[in-house]
């Protein structure tokens, strides 16, 4: 195996580097639109329970159909596998902004307000900090989701890790069949540890000391 | 020490009780938010029967070539479909059959320190990309129906045994004193008090690991194992996008009439008296 | 006062202790707990009261010495059997929410094997027992039921199987000031009936005074500060730690030994519901009264009418549903007569005694002579004698 990971390291380290820049794209286009929507919805209870179950049936639908319907819209390749991976991101982080702005508590928005914060200074300086650890606990579920399907686009011809497990599958009975899934499927697990300890640091960093936990 | 601590060998188990306890509140107050009211019970599957009912109207009418009539014969469907819900239900049946004793295990006393590894690795199965698990498993075992169901119990095991772990550990512990000191056996104390209260958190577990398993079981194609993500790989393959479509469609459908069979279970066994 | 129907519990030389924990939580506590009487364990938090409790029901083990109830150690005894003869009533009555209340009360008859009849009998024996109505509440979840009920589920349960003991940890800690005072009194005219040997925790020193018949003060390590009477321990704290604890004002808190039961009653005109109003009214100005206590089928007060509000009326009506009647059971104490009179828009208090039968009215005045006299009883007292007369 270390001999195929040698051979093949520049194919391998420019899939992975694929592989991480879709999902690092694509997540980060998902919080934005995520906590968008979740700004928009949240001060109405209805509409909130909306968007919760909107987030949890779309997580219902299995992302090779998803792939599968976007097909003829998109086309096989790169940008299907962007739309599929930064959908399902979506939902996971709608669901947290949600849940974490509506549990801002209400008396610090009134004193806010109060103090004369606008309404979007107080949205920025105070609700989205305080909701900001619930975000963050919904982007690393949104993140990890992610690079599980990234690795299932591929057989639609989307960039990453997912070509070397769908290698090793096309030639199962071959000698390199067990390598290349093999690396393909670790790749992915590494990666996906690697984004995740970098979504803790930028917790860290970016929670307020007085709410950390 | 204090008369209210039990002692310090006991504490670390306390301290983790109220941690559990505020997972159990959140996830009690997403389960509230997220409890389905009746039209949301009813709607999604009347959603589903539009949305199939529409495609079969297509698809009686459409024209089609040679190739996708073939792909599209009603039987064929069936059969596929029937496939699809073999593989959910067996691998669901297993993953029940291992995870809920074995999450009841990990909570009795003596076992508990062993919860936390266990629950580590579960958490690693799932990290691992599905469509990975499901090659090497193939390459290690070979194709077929029960190389793609070891994948999907693999897969879908750790919901299942998280939840029934928080879900007895977020029982209140002064009830359980409670029916200890009114004289119930450990067992009894179980069965009558720890599993009915744990249900509705062990369900939504169980419902969460029908809808991986529906989901994942459309790969089951790529190791010869049938069901209906069949479809969309053949339409790909061929490049026919009413077979594609179909497929994708009447997969969506399963899985959200999978998810609605989930939430009228989760419904339908909630001990009365519970919120 | 009826039978004594609990047993004896004696203490010798138990200790508990923890593993890694330098002091033991309970050092050699000794104790006679004589049958048929409650006593209350008071101490500061971390005195080892509750462990010292739960070691009675072996739900936490001694490390040694012995406990024996009515005579036998519990140490031979299997520890269910031994908890299904023990009652056990916890803070919030601890109801297991996916029971109704007749599951949680019948469970350890169940336990014991009871058949159905003899069950359902036994339910509703004890609900009319702790005031609840049985058709109306027998079928509800906790969660259906307010503070207060749940806790009269919750003695009720520790009742159900006759157990001669019934220990109680903090039994009343999570309900409102008003509805302790009156579950309080309901516990008191239950024990009149029953005479169980009843041990309870609690951190509310007036909380002991006035349920206990004897008060154990506990210091770190489960010490006995001092254990006695209530009067006693006021009238003559052991030492210093116990005059802290019980605090100062010492002789206001003999407030809480004095029962409405010591004062002579005023008994204004009555009527029962239903009854024709002229005779009511007539009978009310004949007596001078301005007001007339209603009451129901079994002698219950219900409502209590101005009679200006009676003039006019055919007959004396059912009171309206939101009518909140306060009453005060004769074994409350002056404390809480005075606190209900305050509540009250009459500047006086109705009186109920055994499962709220009516019995007089209590006014300010009457309250307040009795205060004067007990406070001269003091002056002028050697011995401690009993003023409650409760039983020795």
């Amino acid at each position: 195996m270390w001999d195929y990971i040698t051979e093949r390291h520049s194919q391998l380290l420019y899939q992975s580097y694929q592989h991480l820049s879709l999902v690092i794209q694509c997540v980060l286009l998902a919080t934005v639109i995520a906590v968008g929507l979740a700004v928009v919805v949240h001060r109405n209870p209805r509409i909130a329970a909306l968007a919760g179950g909107v987030s949890a049936i779309g997580l219902t639908i299995p992302s090779f159909a998803l792939l599968g319907l976007l097909i003829p819209l998109a086309g096989i390749g790169t940008a299907t596998s962007v739309v599929a991976v930064t959908f399902y991101a979506v939902l996971p982080i709608l669901r947290n902004a949600v849940v974490g702005l509506a549990g801002v508590d209400a008396t610090l928005i009134e004193s806010a307000r109060g103090m004369g914060m606008g309404a979007i200074r107080t949205l920025l300086r105070i609700e989205i900090p305080l909701a900001w650890p619930v975000i963050l606990a919904g982007v690393r579920v949104s993140a990890q989701m992610s690079m599980g399907i990234a690795a299932i686009a591929a057989y639609v011809l989307g960039p990453g890790l997912g070509s070397f497990i769908f290698t090793g599958l096309t030639q199962i009975g071959g000698a390199n069949a067990l390598n290349s899934a093999l690396v393909g499927t670790l790749g992915v697990v590494l990666l996906a540890l690697v984004l995740d300890a970098l979504l803790l640091l930028v917790g860290r960093l970016t929670t307020s000391r007085g709410i950390r936990v | 020490m204090t008369a209210l601590d039990p002692g310090p060998d006991t504490q670390p188990a306390g301290g983790k009780n109220l941690a559990d306890a505020k997972g159990a509140a959140a996830a009690l107050a997403t389960s509230r938010r997220r409890r389905p009211s009746w039209g949301v019970l009813l709607g999604q599957p009347l959603f589903v029967a539009v949305v199939i009912g529409a495609w079969a109207v297509w698809r009686s009418n459409a024209e089609l070539d040679a190739i996708e009539q073939r792909q599209l014969e009603w039987g064929l469907l069936g059969r596929l479909t029937v496939q699809h819900l073999q593989l959910t239900v067996v691998a669901t049946v297993i993953v029940l059959a291992i995870a809920v004793p074995l999450g009841i295990a990990l909570t009795r006393p003596g076992v508990k320190r062993a919860a936390p590894v266990v629950v580590a690795v579960a958490n690693a199965g799932q990290a691992a990309p599905v469509i990975g698990l499901v090659v090497l498993l193939a390459i290690w075992l070979g194709f077929g129906f029960w190389t793609a169901i070891l994948a999907l119990c693999l897969y879908a095991i750790l919901p299942v045994l998280r939840n029934t772990i928080v879900g007895l550990q977020s029982v209140d512990p002064t009830l359980v004193e409670a029916g200890r000191g009114m004289g119930m056996s450990n067992r009894a104390v179980l069965g009558r008090i720890e599993l009915p209260l744990a249900v509705p958190v062990i369900m939504a577990g169980i419902r969460t690991a029908l809808v991986l398993v529906v989901g994942t079981a459309t790969l089951a194609t790529f190791i010869d194992a049938g069901g209906l993500g069949s479809l969309i790989t053949t339409g790909i393959r061929l490049l026919r996008y009413p077979v594609l479509i179909s497929g994708a469609i009447l997969v969506a459908a399963l899985a959200l009439l999978i998810d609605w069979a989930g939430r009228v279970l989760e419904e339908v066994t909630r001990p009365r008296g519970l919120e | 006062m009826s039978e004594i129907s609990g047993v004896d519990i004696e203490l010798t030389d138990v200790v508990k202790r923890y593993p890694g924990q330098k002091k033991p939580a309970v050092e050699g506590l000794s104790l006679h707990i004589p049958a048929g009487e409650i006593v209350m364990f008071v101490g500061p938090s971390g005195c080892g009261k509750t462990t010292s409790l739960k070691m009675i029901n072996r739900l936490i083990e001694p490390t040694s010495g012995s406990i024996r109830i009515g005579g036998e150690d519990i140490g031979r005894q299997n520890d269910d059997d031994l908890r299904r003869r023990i009652g056990y009533v916890i803070q919030g009555g601890s109801l297991f929410p996916h029971m109704t209340v007749t599951q949680n009360i019948a469970l350890v008859p169940g336990l014991l094997g009871w058949d159905r009849r003899r069950t359902a009998e036994r339910v509703d024996e004890l609900l009319e027992l702790v005031g609840l109505d049985p058709a109306r509440y027998r079928d509800r979840y906790p969660r259906e039921l307010s503070g207060g009920q749940q806790q009269r589920v919750g003695v009720a349960r520790g009742l159900a199987a006759d157990p001669p003991v019934i220990l109680m940890d903090e039994p009343f800690g999570a309900v409102d000031p008003i509805t302790r005072q009156r579950l309080q009194d309901e516990l008191l005219s239950i024990q009149e009936e029953l005479r169980k040997t009843i041990v309870c925790v609690t951190h509310d020193f007036d909380e002991a005074v006035k349920l206990g018949d004897r008060i154990l003060i506990l210091t770190e390590g489960a010490q006995i500060a001092q254990y006695d009477k209530p009067e006693a321990i006021l009238a003559s704290p052991a030492n210093r730690f116990v005059a802290d604890f019980v605090g100062a004002g010492a002789a206001l808190k003999q407030l809480t030994l004095s029962r409405v039961s010591e004062i002579e009653l005023s008994r204004p005109t009555v009527a029962e519901v239903g009854a024709a109003a002229s005779p009511v009214l007539s009978a009310a100005k004949a007596a001078g009264d301005t007001s007339v206590v209603i009451l129901d089928g079994k002698r219950r007060p219900v409502d209590w009418m101005w009679t200006t509000d009676l003039d006019g009326l055919d007959k004396v009506p059912a009171p309206p549903d939101d009518t909140d009647l306060v009453t005060i059971d004769r074994r409350a104490t002056l404390n809480d007569a005075l606190d209900t009179m305050l509540m009250s828009s009459h500047g006086s208090a109705v009186v109920t005694g055994r499962r709220d039968e009516y019995l007089g009215v209590v006014d300010f005045q009457a309250v307040v002579t009795r205060i004067q006299e007990h406070h001269e009883e003091q002056a002028t007292r050697v011995d401690t004698e009993d003023p409650t007369g409760a039983p020795a």
